[in-house]
């Protein structure tokens, strides 16, 4: 039998060792709390483990060190909060266009505005995840508890490398900052994902040469024998400036082509479905522990409803919600923020009249409230 | 050896006629190929402004066309990650107009301390030229532009003299009609670290139109900036590359074996351990939480603190539960501990007292005022007997003598593995104070996942409910 080796982490140190264990190289960070513990955990890992951790002057710079790093090919990753992620958000779109590999650790607290640093809270998922102009959908994955940080930040560096695009992992101060035991010897690591290289001839490459709509361009990196053109302006393969052009609008409708083909593989959710069940509770983040005890004492009582984690937001993951629906004459979405930011965006997939929304706003939904809702059936 | 070649021959650059960003560029050009770099190790980083359509007219470096004011930010990413990570032979040359380097000022800053292998080179002609000739910071007093009709009411941003108190180890000012332009970039681009070579230049579209200004009275506009000219300093400081240090082997962890001293708990206990930042509260709680996980149980440990650190309440909430904890929340408390008034009074506003019953235990501290609550509460001299450092602590322990949740031995242990060498005297300061509050360990433990009444010894000192 495995021996059982358990440590006292907290989300945010095992977000960290995620990332690490998926193979970033690059680190830029700004202290904010309820994140700060990752790029404290970067600064001192990473030197040991031939990477850079950085220490930068603002999010702005933090993220911009990041991109840059990328495009010399190496994975690069940086944390902050709201507001950190507020300033981010101009190179988050820069990061899109350019088609350049990075992850944001984004650990959410209570606002609006700086709000409250040591507060809990699922508030920013829109802000992050409509951040873009245009209609591009930006990976997000939800971790709930400090084991799925590990797994979750893995997951955003692979799909971050694979697709060329930044990825977010969205926490926040409960999932961040809590300890939990782990067994560490039982934490999963993926094969690392190394970017596709580009394999042409000498002088063929172009930094923009996707082959089809679905899939992201060979990349090279700055200082290779292969001349890198790169720009967040309107551009064409070649990554020269151009406008009104098919070829630019080709190149737009791929930024999304590239996501929207992936959506179903990039799906990771849990599930516990009850047959006959006509519940389903969906949630993600810190309320889908609640959401997923609250559960477990309904069916341990003999009112069995179905339960769905959802590790990937965005894309949505449209099939599993579907399946995990049929049959339910309701569909309650748990998030701690006000309206249910998440359930407006389910709500043509799981229809008006089945969806049922449980907030809540600057403590942590409980079991309770949750079984008072199923209950109200 | 092939000469090489940068800028496209004979490119018909974008720039109105007489504009200085032509000058700047061809200079450029020429500093290039003098200095002979391989076109594969220099990376053109633009941003926003005429100045940023500069990228199109390379035909052999890499360009990257990023933000606005934000090009030497991405500039120092590219050059911190090459020298630190990769070859060290990548040169970023950033090309930032006077609008851009005022947005981006903070990375200028940065990137002048930390000092990576780039060079900036900064167009300054005193307003945004794209946008319509509006004023920016570097506009001379009394400049008229589309946005100062009646001139300019503010001085100008002195850069140079920023980035030296910024640190930068190469800081040059000219003028692009100087020429010895093509002679100070190259020197600036030689230079292994941070370079900035600030240009002042004519707009031709705007700054010419609405001001008395040509190319020979750039000297006197410098002059009435108080702006100094030419290469104000130059010193070789080892880059950030050079002084960056890895370490050699990871950073050891400690993981706790799964010992044979098993906890017998067959449900989750919740408990809230209340004290005051810096007396060691969440230090204690984990303790407790690793005595658990010694013996064999899951645990959660969410502390809780003013955005203040070091003052005021602390607080830690604890499950210890022989399944996996779902919910990290305490819905109603098993057991609080208190161990200062700050933790009592965040006790009351965090709903914790409201939440407690008649099977919630209260360990609190004898001096402590407390609400009426309707629990057994008991009063041991936490504060008092082994002092305020060590109070939470001290309470840990009471609690896990009186229900057992866990074995003591694993407590010990946890202790012992924290401390080293220091755990022997501390053992036995705890364990005097158990005497003298009669908690001492019996000899066997009673394992019971119920709670217990307190020990008969123990019968006078409690509260019952109220």
């Amino acid at each position: 039998m495995r021996e059982a080796h358990r440590e006292l982490l907290s989300g945010n140190r095992l977000l960290a060792q995620g990332a690490l264990d998926a193979g970033c190289r690059f680190f830029s960070g700004y202290p904010i709390t309820p994140s700060s513990e990752i790029y404290e955990t970067m600064m001192k890992e990473l030197p040991a483990r031939n990477g850079l951790a950085l220490a930068s002057p603002d999010e702005i710079t933090a993220l911009a060190h990041c991109v840059g790093a990328s495009m010399c090919g190496y994975k690069a990753m940086t944390a902050t909060s709201g507001p950190g992620w507020c300033l981010m958000i101009e190179t988050v779109q820069y990061a899109v266009m350019t088609e350049t590999p990075v992850v944001i650790a984004l650990v959410q607290r209570l606002g609006p505005s700086t709000g409250g640093a040591t507060q809990g809270a699922q508030g920013d998922i829109l802000l992050v995840e409509f951040c873009t102009s245009g209609g591009y959908t930006l990976p997000v994955f939800a971790p709930a508890t400090a084991r799925q940080c590990h797994q979750m930040v893995q997951a955003a560096f692979h799909w971050s490398e694979r697709l060329r695009t930044p990825v977010v992992v969205l926490s926040d101060k409960e999932v961040g900052m809590t300890l939990e035991s782990i067994d560490v010897s039982s934490l999963e690591r993926r094969p690392q994902y190394e970017r596709a290289a580009f394999a042409g001839g000498h002088g063929q490459f172009l930094t923009y040469g996707c082959e089809c709509p679905e899939q992201p361009p060979a990349f090279a990196p700055l200082g290779s024998s292969e001349r890198v053109v790169a720009t967040g302006s309107l551009h064409d393969r070649a990554g020269r400036l151009r406008k009104n052009v098919p070829e630019v609008l080709e190149l737009l409708n791929h930024l999304q082509a590239k996501i929207a083909a992936h959506a179903e593989e990039m799906a990771i959710v849990e599930e516990e479905l009850a047959a006959n069940a006509e519940t389903l509770i969906v949630s993600y983040g810190i309320s889908a522990r609640a959401a997923r005890a609250a559960c477990r004492r309904l069916t341990r009582a003999g009112r069995p409803v179905s339960f769905l984690q959802l590790l990937t937001l965005f894309p949505i993951p449209t099939e599993a919600i579907r399946r995990a629906a049929q049959g339910c004459s309701r569909v309650a979405v748990v998030e701690e923020n006000l309206q249910g930011l998440y359930a407006s965006v389910l709500e043509p997939l799981v229809g008006k009249e089945r969806l049922v929304r449980v907030n809540g706003l600057g403590q942590l939904i409980t079991p309770a409230e949750i079984i008072e809702v199923a209950e109200a059936a | 050896m092939m000469a090489y070649t940068y800028l496209t021959p004979d490119a018909k650059l974008p720039y109105c006629k007489g504009c200085g960003h032509g000058q700047v560029l061809r200079a450029l050009g020429e500093a290039l190929g003098r200095l002979q770099l391989s076109p594969d190790k220099v990376v053109i980083v633009t941003d926003i402004g005429c100045v940023g359509l500069a990228d199109a007219q390379f035909s052999t470096p890499h360009t990257v066309h990023t933000t606005h004011g934000r090009s030497p930010a991405f500039a120092a990413g590219i050059a911190l990650a090459d020298g630190t990570l990769g070859g060290g032979q990548l040169k970023p040359i950033v090309l930032i107009g006077d609008g851009g380097a005022m947005i981006g000022l903070n990375h200028l800053v940065n990137s002048a301390l930390v000092n990576p292998n780039m060079t900036v080179l900064m167009h300054n002609n005193f307003l945004f030229g794209m946008t319509g000739g509006q004023n920016s910071a570097f506009s001379p007093a009394g400049f008229v532009t589309a946005t100062t009709p009646a001139g300019n009411a503010t001085p100008p941003l002195d850069l140079a003299k920023l980035l030296m108190a910024s640190r930068a180890p190469f800081v040059a000012r000219k003028l692009a009609t100087d020429r010895d332009l093509a002679e100070t970039i190259a020197r600036a681009i030689a230079h292994p670290g941070f370079a900035v070579v600030e240009v002042l230049e004519l707009c031709t579209a705007y700054a010419t139109r609405w001001n008395p200004l040509t190319g020979a009275q750039l000297k006197s506009v410098a002059d009435a900036a108080g702006y100094e000219l030419g290469i104000l300093h130059d010193e070789a400081r080892p880059t950030f590359a050079a002084t960056y240090k890895r370490r050699g082997e990871d950073a050891p962890t400690l993981p706790i074996a799964v010992s044979e001293i098993a906890s017998e708990l067959d449900r989750p206990l919740g408990l809230v351990l209340a004290g005051t930042a810096g007396e060691r509260v969440q230090s204690a709680a984990s303790l407790l939480a690793s005595a658990g996980m010694r013996a064999g149980l899951h645990a959660t440990q969410k502390n809780d603190n003013p955005v203040t650190q070091g003052t005021g309440f602390s607080l830690s909430e604890l499950i210890l539960s022989p399944e996996e904890i779902l919910f990290t929340g305490i819905e109603k408390p098993d057991a609080l501990l208190i161990v200062s008034d700050d933790g009592a009074r965040e006790l009351e506003r965090n709903r914790f007292f409201a939440a407690a019953d008649e099977t919630t235990l209260v360990l609190s501290d004898d001096q402590i005022a407390l609400p009426d609550l309707p629990c057994r509460v008991l009063r041991l001299p936490f504060r008092r007997l082994p002092g305020p450092k060590w109070a939470a602590t001290a309470a840990v322990l009471a609690w896990l003598c009186i229900t057992r949740a866990v074995p003591l031995e694993a407590f010990w242990a946890g202790l012992e593995a924290r401390l080293g060498s220091q755990a022997q005297s501390t053992k036995g300061m705890l364990r005097s104070f158990l005497e003298q509050c009669s908690l001492a360990e019996p000899a066997e433990a009673p394992h019971t996942t119920e709670q217990l009444p307190p020990p008969p010894i123990l019968a006078g000192q409690t509260e019952g409910p109220k």
